[in-house]
């Protein structure tokens, strides 16, 4: 290998993570110094950029999503779909004793209409809860590729009013931070320490991160048209129904208002209702917010 | 998907339902068809939950779901002797840009520059496609790539070079695109 190829093969394996200790500040080192090199990065950079804004590279259909969880549950249940397609058809066979009963199938039609019943009730709830299993998914995802790095803030401010102006025709929904009240004297639970806008399907959503000492909290706002806010355990306070849910080592709580579906994630050391200082510090209600 | 103390698996309403977009993007990228793909992700699905006993706590459940779903499909490949190539039908349906978007143009060239970099995906050779898919939209490891793809960590290495440089070319055009449009939504 010649020492542009080699060149080459580090700035691929810097860009995808794979230098570890020597041979990582060895070329951090070596980029200082070479032009070159540094050119070539920044090109494999923007072709990086570019793919990772087309993150997920398609999305799968709620449908699918509905699919696979009724697939599982009956997998894990021993019905398969076969079953009951056979039972179904077994009871169309069968041969019936009561004349009206031979004058039309009466048994089968009834066992055909509560089997569509029955999934007239399911599927729109099992849709609606991949719906909201995947916002929470992508509000776990969004605040661990931002603890690892990988989600750098597109805009760093302590000011609710500067981070809600820079939103401002970012994403397709009009979204306001609480203004802060907080007096000078004042000690905030939390300090909030940025933003960036996040894929959210086939939108975006927007990502505000809050910080205390080395606890992080990411609030995750998107459209209520694409997500959800449903399951977990419920709590319902001042006409919200809030829902809580601790999920790979996070606390997540989602509720739903204004036409805007909201994702509270915190370390699960944190008392989820300690998180919800991150905008209730700044309103008149933040002693309720306090733990004991 | 998570299993208890004992190795049992919990069930979950959806279990590792959080990799639903990768495994169906991955299922695209090899079938180039929304419905083999779909039908490919649910299988993918159900033999994993069947599999989960035999998955050890600590274990790499991503790469183990990306693994299954390409061995599932080629098993099915071996089955049909040669693969059905399909055009691939519609795209995701579009949304309702004039509800929601409060900058319509914006999120015009979003869509625009992503419908780009989909089809340059789809124009490179399989091998290509699979390795860009699992590295720049999974963040999989060059080991855990070739885990899945059952070849050396070098050989991911190499594809990866090579798709790069086809997408670069390919996507020239996307770049002055978005560049351009990005300055306009700037001023």
């Amino acid at each position: 290998m010649n020492t542009g190829d080699e060149h080459s093969y580090n700035i691929s394996l810097y860009l995808d993570n794979e230098l570890r200790d020597q041979e990582l500040e060895d070329f951090r080192a070596h980029l200082a110094d070479c032009a070159d090199c540094k050119s070539q990065l920044e090109e494999e950079q923007a072709l990086a950029d570019l793919l990772h804004r087309s993150r997920p590279l398609y999305r799968a259909s709620a449908e699918l999503r509905a699919r696979v969880v009724a697939a599982q549950q009956v997998s894990v249940s021993g019905h398969t779909p076969e079953r009951l397609h056979g039972r179904v058809l077994r009871l169309l066979k069968q041969s019936r004793g009561a004349s009206e009963f031979r004058a039309f199938p009466w048994r089968a039609v009834a066992t055909i209409a509560f089997v569509f019943v029955l999934g007239m009730v399911f599927v729109p709830t099992i849709a609606r809860h991949a719906r909201a299993a995947s916002y929470v998914d992508t509000a776990l995802s969004t605040h661990r590729s931002y603890l690892d790095g990988k989600l750098p803030l597109e805009i760093n401010s302590e000011s609710p009013e500067e981070v809600t102006a820079w939103f401002a025709g970012k994403v397709p929904f009009d979204f306001r931070l609480p203004t802060s009240r907080l007096l000078a004297s004042d000690q905030p639970a939390y300090q909030q320490v940025g933003a960036r806008v996040v894929n959210y399907g086939d939108s975006y959503a927007a990502l505000v991160s809050f910080a205390m000492k080395n606890d992080r909290i990411s609030l995750l706002v998107a459209s209520s048209k694409s997500a959800e806010a449903y399951g977990g355990e419920e709590i319902i306070s001042r006409g919200l129904t809030f829902h809580y849910q601790t999920k790979a080592g996070f606390n997540v709580i989602t509720w739903t208002t204004h036409g805007l579906t909201y994702a509270l994630v915190s370390e699960l050391h944190t008392s989820a209702s300690r998180s919800c200082l991150v905008c209730h510090q700044n309103m008149a209600d933040k002693g309720e917010f306090h733990e004991p | 998907m998570s299993l208890t103390p004992e190795g049992s698996p919990v069930v979950e309403a959806a279990a590792g339902i959080e990799h639903i977009d990768g495994l169906f993007s991955y299922a695209l990228v090899l079938t180039r068809n929304r419905s083999e793909a779909e039908d490919l992700v649910q299988e993918t699905y159900v033999r994993a939950i069947r599999a989960m006993g035999s998955l050890r706590t600590g274990s790499n459940v991503k790469g183990w779901l990306f693994t299954i779903l390409r061995n599932v499909w080629f098993n099915q490949l071996r089955h049909r002797r040669t693969a059905k190539i399909v055009p691939m039908d519609g795209e995701e349906n579009a949304m309702d840009i004039a509800e929601t978007a409060k900058d319509p143009y914006a999120f015009y060239v979003s869509q625009v520059e992503h419908q780009q970099v989909r089809e340059a995906i789809q124009q490179l050779p399989a091998d290509f496609r699979e390795v860009i898919l699992l590295r720049e939209f999974e963040e999989l490891s060059y080991q855990e790539i070739a885990t899945i793809l059952d070849c050396p960590a070098g050989t991911v290495m190499s594809r990866l070079a090579r798709a790069r440089n086809k997408l670069r070319t390919s996507l020239s055009t996307a770049f002055k695109t978005s560049n351009f449009a990005r300055k306009e939504v700037m001023e």
